[in-house]
């Protein structure tokens, strides 16, 4: 943690001297300084240009990653200005709907997410884009979301009804999306914490041949 | 100035503050309507001029980059409260409808014209401030506020109109 | 709205000798040009003390850390270890690296453990956002030479991505995360993603 808060405490540009080639620096520089003219966070565009300086990514790319990351910031600052005006100007919640649209969560959805839940959104962006990675319709995940919230689970628990669909769509016997929200909405608000199994059984497991 | 700060020199910083903290505060007034509401929204876009001002390459566009955090802290603020909240609290009452312009004391003018630009959309009257009140060229507005020339004409055109119109019923 | 006469536009952009426009015209651009002026006085505060004030609390060595403006905002938690949204086959052996030895993780942190199954490999690293994806930062073990490769460390509650590095020159997503996202430059590639519960 002493580290992370020693890296965070440099200034954008002595993080990336040194880590990304040094014909992408003034780019990178200006797409970093358009964003704090923005009052957009920067800390994602940073990590995105140290993503590129460590995998090798050739300039050009890595910049259009970067310009990418900004746009998707800017985005993400108009979804939460139209859901929460209030709450417009907190980094937090611009980079977690910045985080959602990067995982292929549907505007319209992630606003819908925000508009009725002050608090802040990480947690029911990732558990609605878990659900929809796992194939489950976007207007009946976030209805179970929503029925989730109204029943008193918040933040990280939100995961967990997204684990508890997906284990659902697993049972034996298969069952269908609707059939697996059902059986959630059912057991709300007694969701399962997820836990990890214990670490000996998976070694086990591991140590058959797989 | 800028390269002073960046080698560690924070002092320096009060120069750039003394130097551009005057226009600064008068566009935040003017867009904010409320000189406490400018104050804080100056104060915070000049820390963190001061936090990043190392993605500001090059020195000639410090002024441009400077308008543009705090514009983006007008907005954000316009975004969190109505315009026609905003006391006029400094300036005078309004003097009586039959006066015409010329009889007006100074202050009661002032107040009218702010009054009237209270009354533009928060796009016009960023971009009759920038123009008419701090002078900038459209080149430097594009530079301030992301958006091309050609709209930022329109938009200080319209501007005119509005306030002329809403200047017209004032008085 | 009624528009104004085009001629009294370009006088106002600079555009046209002000003194050339007829008479009728002349009254906009003065009331304009007087609300303009009138718009211009001085403001008669000053923040320049506040500032500086800011800027020398914020010394470099103790300005700040800009928190979670990147992570997923913490709300209270309890101490858990993470865990992934895949099957449940997705924890080996807890190990606690060098680089936070036997750390207990404090009120916003937990428990991030990784395995990757990479028999043959000469060394497994873990590469990501929570350690500015700085290579050598974080290896992981095969102490019984049987193709697991585990680790464990200490990390902020919130949202990370992170690849494994196999042999110092492979980058490979981590099957075991349950969750991707696209790296954003343009070839296809997807980091993991990882949600650590305090």
């Amino acid at each position: 943690m002493t580290l992370l808060l020693l890296l965070l405490l440099q200034s954008p540009h002595a993080r990336l001297e040194g880590r990304v080639p040094a014909a992408a620096l003034p780019p990178l520089d200006s797409l970093i300084g358009q964003a704090v003219a923005e009052s957009l966070p920067t800390e994602p565009l940073v990590q995105k240009a140290l993503e590129g300086g460590a995998k090798g990514i050739p300039v050009p790319r890595l910049v259009n990653g970067v310009r990418h990351g900004l746009v998707q910031l800017r985005d993400a600052r108009a979804i939460v200005s139209r859901a929460t005006p209030a709450r417009a100007s907190l980094d937090g919640d611009v980079a977690a709907v910045a985080a959602a649209l990067a995982r292929g969560l549907d505007p319209g959805l992630i606003e819908r997410l925000l508009s009725a839940d002050s608090e802040p959104p990480g947690p029911v962006l990732h558990a609605a884009a878990d659900l929809v990675a796992h194939r489950f319709p976007a207007d009946s995940a976030a209805d179970l979301l929503r029925t989730a919230q109204q029943q008193g689970l918040h933040g990280t628990r939100l995961l967990d009804v997204a684990v508890a669909a997906s284990h659902e769509l697993q049972r034996e016997g298969g069952r269908t999306p609707t059939e697996a929200l059902a059986r959630v909405r059912a057991m709300l608000p007694n969701i399962p914490v997820a836990t990890p199994p214990h670490p000996r059984t998976v070694t086990r497991r591991a140590g058959r041949g797989s | 100035m800028v390269a002073q700060v960046l080698a560690g020199d924070g002092e320096a910083f009060g120069i750039i503050i003394r130097r551009y903290e005057p226009g600064l505060l008068r566009f935040a007034t003017r867009m904010l309507g409320s000189p406490d509401a400018a104050a804080d929204a100056v104060a915070e876009s000049l820390v963190r001029a001061y936090r990043h001002l190392a993605q500001c390459r090059d020195p000639q566009h410090l002024k441009s980059w400077l308008y543009r955090i705090t514009g983006n802290r007008c907005r954000s603020h316009i975004g969190r409260r109505h315009m026609s909240d905003v006391a006029l609290d400094d300036a005078p009452p309004l003097a009586d409808p039959v006066d015409t312009w010329a009889v007006l004391e100074r202050g009661e003018q002032v107040a009218l014209v702010e009054r009237a630009l209270a009354a533009l959309q928060p796009e016009k009257r960023e971009a009759f401030v920038l123009k008419h009140v701090e002078g900038l060229s459209y080149e430097e507005m594009a530079d301030v506020t992301g958006a091309r020339i050609p709209t930022l004409k329109m938009r200080v055109h319209r501007a005119r109109e509005a306030l002329l119109l809403a200047l017209k019923e004032l008085v | 709205m009624t528009a104004i006469d085009p001629r009294v536009q370009e006088a106002l952009d600079g555009e046209r000798d002000p003194t050339t426009l007829p008479a009728e015209l002349r009254e906009a651009y003065a009331r304009l040009t007087a609300a303009a002026t009138l718009l211009r006085d001085p403001p008669a505060t000053s923040v320049a003390d506040r500032v500086m004030a800011q800027i020398r609390r914020e010394a470099p060595a103790t300005r700040p850390p800009r928190r979670s403006n990147w992570l997923l905002r913490p709300v209270t938690f309890r101490l858990r270890p993470v865990w992934t949204l895949a099957v449940a086959a997705a924890v080996a052996a807890v190990v606690f690296l060098p680089f936070r030895e036997s750390a207990i993780p404090g009120a916003e942190e937990g428990v991030a453990q990784f395995v990757g199954h990479f028999p043959g490999a000469r060394s497994v690293e873990v590469v990501g956002s929570f350690n500015d994806w700085q290579r050598g930062a974080l290896a992981l073990r095969d102490e019984d030479h049987d193709g697991i490769w585990h680790g464990a460390v200490v990390l902020p509650a919130g949202q990370h991505e992170y690849m494994f590095v196999v042999d110092g020159e492979r980058w490979v997503a981590d099957p075991l995360a349950g969750r991707y996202v696209d790296d954003g430059f343009g070839a296809g590639q997807q980091n993991s993603l990882l949600i650590v519960r305090p």
